[in-house]
This record gives C-alpha cells, sequence and structure tokens, in this order.
C-alpha cells in the first residue's frame, strides 16, 4: 500500500498555476537530484545544467502527471531520461570537452564522476558541505527525547504524522509541532553556516 | 536572522507543508507567504537540506550553490508558460464557479454538474450503449477544448428506445441517472454556448437514438 506523497499538496497548487509552489520543490529535490545525475554523467560540470534542464522538463510535463505514483519518483525518472539524453548528444557533439571524451571510451554501463575541482568540489565547498553535516549532527544529539524522535521518525523513517502520533502516543497537533521545533533548534545551529553574505539571501 | 513580523504559527504551518500534513487551504495560504518572504524561504532550505543530511550525509550542500542553481531556475521558469492543470475533485474549486479552462484528471458527476457542465477534458464522446469507449489520448493541457462531440463508432445494431448515454471523458466512462435527469431537464440550453460547452455535447447528450 502507497503512503500518501508529502508533495501532492504542492504539486497541486502548481496545477492551479502557482509557479513559486514548483520552486519550493526544485528547493527540496534539487540536493537530490544532482546527486542521481552525478552518478551517470562523468563530467560533473554538466550536473547542474542537467539538473535545470531536469525540473524545467518537469515543469512543462507537469499537467501529465496524474499521482499514481510518487513526485519524487516521476521526478526522479525524468531525471534519468535527462542525463541520458544529455551523454547522447554529448557523442554527437564535435565541441565536446576533452575530458569528456576521454571518459567516454569506458563502459557507459558504469560512469564514474571524476575528481576534477569544480563548482560542487572545491575545497571551500567540501569543507561547508562537512561543517553542515557536523552541524546537523550535533544538533540533533542536543535536542530533547521528545523532538528527537519526532524528526527521526519523520524524516528517516518518512512516517506520517498521524503514524508518529501513534508511535510517540500523543495527538498530532503535538507530532506537528515538535516537528517544528526541531526543525528550528538545528537550522538554529545551522545559520552561521548557511548565511554566507549579506544580502545573498533567498 | 530577520523574523520580524513573522509569527510562529505560520511558520509551523509551513513546516506541515513541508510534511505534506497541510489542507488545500493552508497550502495557498503558505506557498503565498513563501513568495513574499526572504526568511521562509531561508527556512524552506534549511529545513529540506536538515532532512536530505539526516537521511544521507552526502547530500550535505554548499549552500551558496543551492542558491545559485534556485536562482536561475527561478528566472528559466518566469520564460515559460505557466501550467495549468488544476484536478477538479478537490473542495477547494468552488462550486457554481464556471470554468472555462480544459481540465485534465479526474471528475465527478456531481462536481461536473456543480461546475455548469464545463467538463471537457482530454477526448470524449458520447456513445450509444453497447460501444466501446475510443481510446482517449491524453490531451496537452493547452490543447483548446474540441467538439468531440459525436459518437466515436456508430452502434451496429441500433436500439429504438433511448437508454442511458454513456458520456466518456478521457477513456473513463461516467454515467449517472442524475445528470441524465439534469440534461434532460435543460434542453433548452441546447445550442448555446454560455456554460462554455460545445453545444453540440448538449444535444447529443439528451439522446433520441432513432434521430442519429
Amino acid at each position: 500500500m502507497n503512503a500518501p506523497d508529502a508533495d501532492a499538496p504542492l504539486v497541486e497548487r502548481v496545477k492551479q498555476g502557482d509557479v513559486k509552489a514548483f520552486e519550493m520543490l526544485v528547493v527540496k529535490y534539487q540536493r537530490r537530484i544532482e546527486r542521481l545525475i552525478g552518478r551517470m554523467v562523468r563530467d560533473v560540470d554538466l550536473v547542474p545544467d542537467i539538473a535545470q534542464e531536469t525540473f524545467i522538463r518537469a515543469y512543462r510535463a507537469l499537467p501529465q502527471f496524474r499521482g499514481d505514483s510518487a513526485f519524487y519518483t516521476w521526478l526522479y525518472r525524468i531525471a534519468v531520461n535527462t542525463a541520458k539524453k544529455s551523454l547522447m548528444e554529448l557523442k554527437r557533439d564535435p565541441l565536446v570537452t576533452e575530458s569528456a571524451r576521454a571518459g567516454r571510451d569506458e563502459d557507459e554501463d558504469n560512469p564514474r564522476v571524476e575528481n576534477e575541482p569544480s563548482d560542487a568540489a572545491t575545497p571551500d565547498a567540501v569543507l561547508a558541505s562537512k561543517q553542515i553535516a557536523s552541524a546537523v549532527n550535533f544538533a540533533v544529539e542536543a535536542l530533547s527525547e521528545d523532538l528527537r524522535q519526532a524528526i527521526t521518525l519523520r524524516e528517516i523513517e518518512g512516517l506520517s504524522y498521524e503514524e508518529i502520533a501513534e508511535l510517540m502516543n500523543c495527538p498530532i497537533g503535538t507530532v506537528r509541532s515538535r516537528i517544528f521545533r526541531a526543525r528550528e533548534a538545528i537550522a538554529a545551529r545551522l545559520r552561521p553556516l548557511l548565511d554566507t553574505r549579506e544580502g545573498d539571501r533567498w | 536572522m530577520a523574523m520580524d513580523g513573522f509569527d510562529d504559527s505560520a511558520r509551523e504551518r509551513l513546516s506541515a507543508l513541508a510534511d505534506g500534513e497541510l489542507d488545500p487551504a493552508g497550502s495557498t495560504t503558505s506557498c503565498a507567504a513563501w513568495a513574499r518572504d526572504a526568511a521562509l524561504r531561508a527556512d524552506w532550505h534549511a529545513w529540506h537540506l536538515i532532512g536530505d543530511v539526516l537521511r544521507s550525509e552526502d547530500l550535505a550542500s554548499d549552500p551558496r550553490h543551492d542558491r545559485d542553481f534556485c536562482a536561475t531556475l527561478r528566472s528559466r521558469l518566469q520564460a515559460e508558460p505557466v501550467v495549468l492543470a488544476p484536478t477538479p475533485a478537490l473542495a477547494d474549486s468552488a462550486p457554481g464557479r464556471v470554468d472555462r479552462q480544459p481540465r485534465p484528471g479526474r471528475w465527478t458527476t456531481a462536481g461536473a454538474v456543480a461546475a455548469g457542465f464545463v467538463l471537457v477534458v482530454g477526448t470524449f464522446a458520447v456513445l450509444r450503449p453497447g460501444e466501446a469507449p475510443p481510446d482517449a489520448r491524453l490531451a496537452s493541457a493547452d490543447a483548446p477544448t474540441s467538439t468531440t462531440a459525436s459518437p466515436a463508432r456508430t452502434a451496429p445494431a441500433a436500439e429504438a428506445t433511448p437508454q442511458t448515454v454513456a458520456i466518456v471523458a478521457d477513456s473513463k466512462i461516467i454515467r449517472d441517472a442524475q445528470l441524465e435527469r439534469y440534461l434532460e431537464a435543460h434542453k433548452q440550453f441546447a445550442g448555446t454556448s454560455a456554460l462554455g460547452v460545445p453545444s453540440a455535447f448538449l444535444r447529443s447528450a439528451t439522446v433520441d437514438s432513432a434521430a442519429r
């Protein structure tokens, strides 16, 4: 039995003409989609472009999304198809970069991400990522038992509010509040790492 | 961090929306708030980054990259025609509101009646009893309303008395005695397009099968 799709309210908003709601979905899935594409495409510099293309294609195809699968499942397939299409186009493009050309001779079914410095892999970016992971872990440990359990059941176990309420033996409103407060507490620790420059905001 | 003027309840609702645990009205309000407020957008990013990292540390990212990515996508989205393909069966459609857009997706008969019959969805056809529905291809959201109101196939055995008419939309058959009575009672609307419905549809729905 499929759990209700947590993205359903946002997807419906997009279908009602709310473009900003689609941006909210992009913010949610951008990292996962880039990681997925990074596994398929050797040249990491291409990853953001293919990810952009994925989201645009998903936006255009949204009228055809009927909710038969979860939104992310559908988006995942679009990402895979977009990456494959880009790889095929690379084969035809005479201006393809040397690094991509060199990688192509290997088995296409087992692509590797090359270890080249790129936007994603500069020492600064790697450090920023590590600091964030560390801060999140530290913040979760510092939470009270109730808040930690609520956010863990939601984010790691993927349970609905109703299921968490049953497990924690509390009202759904309490579940919602605990998850919110857990997020607030963790985000508070992340804030110094996330606000890089004045005016450089969302 | 600038959270001035934003009470916790609005942010808590946004948090519930992140989990898909907010009703349509609340979702609409929260999305509008997100669009207006940079602090909420920063929160939304932070919360989802947190969720990603809890599940998999290799999803920890450089936030500047995330911001740049989303800013680029935003400008690309602005160049796109706005997608509009609402699901009519949802409660937040105002009852009785006449909507002139074609609407892919499932719809209930009661919803169609309430919406004043603007229910052209993908392709539709009116069939006589015993006919099989044609293959319906899903139309894209910007396909114009088409008047494929004539029966898909002529029935091999014409029946003398009008029987229950099956209305097919998007390859799903919708039949309802209540709808038929309504159509019967509102025959005077045949020929008008005030409701945004092709008039041929209304005519063929009130079937005098002998005439066809």
